[in-house]
């Protein structure tokens, strides 16, 4: 039986602003209950991959909030285990805080018992089996596969993500995708490889550039056509995370059911941690209408084209419209929000309206009352 | 000895339930659904953990292997840490033989060994299938103060119904000195609720003489409290307040989920206190979605629920889809039930995974209750 270790790195997320200025992107909630890296983990233990390491940058405490023991995730406790990972030295030299240095610090490739590994990251969402890549992978005989995903929307959705040319299955260049063409080979940023090539790449970044991710590396190789790099067309649904934008049209997006199942189904369930919270309470007056609603929230005004997280409030003449509330928000009476993107532990009192628009949804900061 | 559990709790859930009809047909009455998103034994569960009762005994009979597995190691209510037990105790052969339990009491006096490893001082008496929110903690204080032999949780019911109740006559410090089991002229409005705090060794002593007994029915509430109170124990009245349903009939089952839905807000389930919620199982599900012409109102619903439809005064469970264009008033919609387009349906309880046929009309206008199963 082949033994794989999944790797989650969160090291390479790009910034959704005020989202990210206290968290990792993994930790940002979605959909009103989930985390981000819900996805990547659930997509390890679905694939029956119960050794997990993830790679964090910074802000392991929100990532250790969220993951916790990791046990929810994972198949058996014994043999099975989430296992957060920093780099300390990074901390202090940020610029050598690489997904490759974490690897190399904490990870003792020499004695660890796998025969491959899993890379993903936290931001491209999707409901992905990683088994039959890593059976095309070792049938192929390449030291790394890349997974891909063909899109014809690389202008609005993937900007900056890298895009392959791929002929024959290999991936024979790489590029930013800024957005020119509408049709590309995007990378999803996740890899197979097998423990040989990752200790590859750990030792070859130190002769390389020793600011180099993993993911700096593969095109590298590319490049320098060093190794076999073999593309991996993922056929699925995909949910771009690489900016603000992509956030919220996505979420919104995600209203719509049948743009729901096709990120999530039955049979790939995406596991959560769990905060004992009681059902959602609708009150005489509620208006809810296309709208998420996570348990806990007491809903006694007017929600329309909402996502409202765990243990919002909304009082009573609230009106909410295209509106993403994180958790434990209220909105008092008679306040009327509309494109307001609100992150957790909000007041809304004073102010009796706010509106944004599409392009324009309105942030507003942690805790803030207002 | 270091961290030694002075109380444990013995949970009696074994009963048929026959009342519920078909909801109990492969369910043991305290794993029926409750709220959208519990069970009812949820409710004495995380009552012991709140109150800081890390051993617990769950005496299960009918139906177990649902209720069995629910349980677990008892990690859906934190009762799996280092200083816990969690034990799901159905009857078993021995040396002596192998046995049902005959009564709530012989459920006990049959586990006596388990009581005698775990060595408690008091023993707490707890039926699976109750709804209320309590620590015990002040109870146990209680009967500690008084030097109770056993205390014995009331509640006041209106005079008029109290002969349905086992009725308690008290002096003017709550010592208990009349027993009466469903009388037609009840002594007072004290209603037990059927849970004790004992006494372990005394409760041993009177467990083990009711068990050589050939007339006794092996019941707390017929024999062993009679027994002590004709010996002149001392049984002391613990005055419950508060929100407390005995949900065994379907309409006290509809009536309890709609003080919920119905935001009476005299069982508060959204406590703000993380020490005095109810957990239970969590399903990996969605949040809920209300669709656009969806409209929910009065109502409580769980995630993984897709309301469609029109929803008034309901509790809409785990997993139920109401379809567009039906009406729901007063329903209590339980996991994973379908309601059809265009379905009407008023003062019902769908059971888990039904599915109501399209433009069905179902009590529309009754005041009764109905099981639609």
């Amino acid at each position: 039986m082949r033994r794989i270790i999944g790797i989650c790195d969160l090291h390479n997320e790009p910034s959704l602003g005020e989202l990210t200025a206290k968290r990792p992107l993994g930790a940002v909630t979605f959909l009103g209950r989930y985390g981000l890296i819900d996805f990547t983990l659930s997509n390890f233990s679905n694939s029956h991959i119960d050794r997990v390491y993830v790679l964090i940058k910074n802000g392991i405490v929100a990532i250790k909030r969220h993951v916790g023991s990791g046990s929810i995730w994972t198949n058996n406790t014994k043999l099975g285990f989430i296992e957060l990972l920093i780099n300390e030295k990074g901390l202090r030299y940020p610029s050598f805080n690489t997904d490759i240095n974490n690897i190399q610090r904490n990870i003792p490739l020499d004695e660890a018992d796998f025969d491959y590994a899993v890379i993903a990251p936290s931001y491209y969402l999707s409901s992905m089996d990683f088994r039959p890549i890593i059976e095309k992978h070792v049938k192929s005989g390449a030291d790394v596969t890349c997974v891909y995903k063909h899109v014809d929307n690389a202008d609005t959705d993937y900007f900056r993500a890298d895009k392959f040319v791929v002929k024959d299955g290999k991936i024979t260049k790489t590029s930013k995708n800024l957005g020119r063409v509408k049709e590309a080979d995007i990378s999803l940023d996740t890899f197979i490889v097998s423990k040989k090539i990752l200790k590859k790449i750990v030792s070859d970044s130190v002769k390389v550039s020793e600011l180099f991710s993993i993911n700096d590396m593969i095109n590298y190789y590319v490049e320098e056509n060093a190794l076999s790099v073999q593309g991996y067309e993922f056929e699925g649904y995909v949910v771009p995370i690489l900016n603000l934008k992509n956030y919220v049209e996505h979420s919104l997006n995600l209203l719509n059911y049948h743009v729901r199942s096709l990120l999530m189904f039955k049979e790939w369930p995406i596991y959560t941690t769990t905060h004992n919270t009681p059902p959602a309470l609708y009150g005489k007056d509620a208006d809810v209408k296309n709208s998420f609603v996570a348990n806990g929230a007491i809903i006694k005004g007017k929600v329309h084209n909402c996502i409202i997280s765990r243990d919002v409030v909304v009082e009573k003449g609230a009106e909410l419209k295209n509106c993403i509330i994180f958790t434990q928000t209220q909105v008092a009476k008679d306040v009327k929000l509309e494109y307001v993107l609100s992150d957790k532990n909000v007041v809304f009192k004073e102010v009796k309206k706010l509106q944004g628009d599409p392009d324009n949804i309105i942030v507003i900061k942690q805790g803030a009352k207002i | 000895m270091l961290n030694k559990n002075k109380v444990v709790a013995m949970i009696l859930a074994g009963g048929k339930g026959t009342r519920l009809e078909s909801l109990t047909k492969k369910t043991a009455k305290p794993a029926v659904s409750f709220a959208a998103k519990y069970r009812i034994i949820d409710f004495p569960l995380s009552n012991c953990a709140n109150s800081g009762i890390n051993v617990v005994g769950v005496l299960t009979q009918y139906e177990s292997t649902l209720l069995d597995s629910y349980i677990g190691n008892g990690e859906k209510w934190g009762l799996n840490g280092v200083h816990c037990l969690m034990s799901t105790l159905a009857p078993r052969q021995t040396e002596e033989g192998a046995n049902w339990y005959k009564g709530t009491a012989d459920a006990i006096t049959q586990n006596i060994d388990f009581l005698d490893n775990a060595d408690p001082e008091y023993v707490v008496i707890l039926s699976g299938d109750h709804i209320y929110k309590t620590s015990y903690a002040e109870m146990i204080k209680l009967h500690e103060d008084s030097k109770a032999d056993v205390t014995i949780s009331v509640i006041e019911v209106d005079l008029k119904e109290a002969s349905r109740f086992g009725i308690m006559a008290v002096d003017n410090k709550d010592r208990i000195v009349e027993f009466q089991e469903k009388p037609k002229v009840p002594k007072s409005n004290l209603a037990s609720m059927g849970v004790y705090v004992f006494t372990w060794k005394t409760l041993r002593k009177y467990l083990k003489k009711d068990d050589k007994d050939p007339n006794s029915d092996h019941d707390f509430g017929k024999n062993i409290i009679p027994n002590m109170l004709k010996d002149k124990c001392k049984l002391q009245a613990y005055r419950f307040k508060g929100y407390w349903r005995d949900v065994g009939t379907l309409a006290s089952l509809h009536e309890a989920n709609m003080d919920i839905a119905l935001d009476k807000m005299e069982l508060n389930l959204y406590d703000e206190d993380p020490t005095n919620r109810i957990y239970t199982e969590d399903i990996y599900s969605v949040p809920q979605y209300v669709g656009k012409n969806g409209r929910i109102t009065r109502s409580i619903a769980n995630q993984g629920a897709i309301i469609l439809g029109d929803v008034d005064s309901c509790v809409i469970s785990t997993g139920a889809i109401i379809e567009s264009t039906s009406k729901l008033t007063r329903c209590v919609v339980m996991e994973n039930a379908t309601i059809k387009k265009g379905a009407r349906i008023h003062n019902a309880i769908i059971a888990p995974g039904v599915t109501v046929e399209g433009d069905a009309v179902i009590n529309v206008g009754s005041d009764d209750v109905v099981l639609i199963a």
